[in-house]
Order: C-alpha cells, then structure tokens, then sequence
C-alpha cells in the first residue's frame, strides 16, 4: 500500500473515531439553544480536537518509523493528479456547506448550531478530500 | 470526439531489458513503483514527458512503448 494511502486511511480514521462521537454527542446531548458561550460544548470540542491531533502525530510518528526509501520519494506526477483530484472534489463540497452555513443558516439558526454546522461540512469536505485518496489509490488511477 | 484507449509494452520492454523491475524503471524516470504498475497496468496515462523518459529508457520510439487505438463507434 503507498504510503500516502496510509496516512489518507490515518486521517479517515481520526475523524472516524473522533468528530463521529462528537457529532453523535451533540446531537444528542446538547439543545441547540443553549446560551453563548457554552462550556461543555466548548470542552467536548477541546477534548476531540486534541485527540484527534494526537491520533494523528501518533499515527503519523509509526508510518514514518515503518517507511521505507520509496515512501520517502516526493510526490511523483500520478501522486499530484490524485491530489489535485481529491482537493477539488473536497472544494465542492466546503463551498456548498459554506454557503449554507453562512447564507442560510444565519437566518433560522444560531450560536452552536451554525459552529457545529460549519465544523460538519469541514470535516465532510476532509472526509471527501481523504476518500478521493485512498480511492485514486485503490483502483491505481 | 474521436475515442480511443492507450496500451503499452512496458511489461515486455522490461523483460527484453535484463528483467528490468518496476522500481528499477520509476527510479529511472522519477516516479514510485505504484505509478510504473499503475501505468501498465493501463489505469493511468502518463504524461508526455514521462512516456518520453520510458521511451529513452528503453531506447526505442515512443510509439514502439504506446500505442493508441480508436474505439469503435457503436
């Protein structure tokens, strides 16, 4: 498996095993209405950022101790097609959940609900950006 | 639009050339050994450049490494 495919399967797994409960948590836990600021939602995204950040490094850390000298290779010509295709495919979907967030949400929503909203479509577009990777790579385009 | 589909001899221009391995050629070229699969394997095209460092690798034409076939109309 190259090794970009690795760390995009890395990053799919952090946001799996972090903004997945944090989305399903606030879902179910918080009422939209709470006032700003709200503290425990404020700590449960502090909490999932920071694990997040440290499945990463970890994770990050052991695929470079594993590498071997062609995993070290810079990006080769197929590696920035891959790229190119996952960042404008991710592109998409970022400016259509922007445009909700900030155009359309603002008027029937507010304080957590547009944070929380905009978070999602961050982490959608992430979600479609490392998909796209690991795809490309699956299937050797 | 006129369609077509690219093949290759990659895999036999290796064997004619001592076994050549696939990283072997990628590092001949300066791309991994998944692209040079990839490549053969018909799932990616490469670009102009790099089908032109195949070609001098080998030491054959480019036409002699791809070759391009049109589909035809259903």
């Amino acid at each position: 498996m190259p090794y970009r495919e690795k760390t995009a399967w890395l990053a799919l797994l952090a946001m799996a095993v972090t903004f997945g409960p944090y989305f399903t948590m606030t879902a179910a836990r918080f009422p939209a209405s709470e006032p700003m600021p709200d503290l425990r939602q404020l700590g449960l995204f502090a909490v999932t950022a920071i694990v997040e950040m440290l499945i990463l490094g970890a994770g990050h850390l052991y695929l470079r101790r594993r590498s071997t000298q062609e995993d070290r290779m810079p990006l080769d010509e197929r590696d920035q097609a891959i790229m190119r295709r996952s960042v404008s495919s991710a592109y998409y979907v970022l400016i259509a959940g922007m445009i909700l967030v900030g155009c359309v949400m603002p008027f029937n929503s507010n304080g957590w609900s547009i944070i929380n909203a905009a978070l999602f479509m961050i982490v959608a577009a992430e979600v479609v950006h490392y998909g796209v990777v690991v795809f490309s790579y699956r299937r050797q385009a | 639009m006129i369609k077509g589909s690219i093949s290759n001899r990659m895999r036999i221009l290796r064997f004619q050339s001592g076994e050549m391995s696939q990283a072997q050629l990628g590092q001949c070229i300066g791309v991994t050994r998944q692209t040079i699969a990839a490549i053969e394997a018909g799932k990616y095209s490469p670009s102009l450049d790099a089908a032109f460092r195949i070609a001098h690798v080998f030491n054959v034409p480019l036409d002699e490494v791809f070759q391009w076939e049109v589909k035809a109309p259903h």
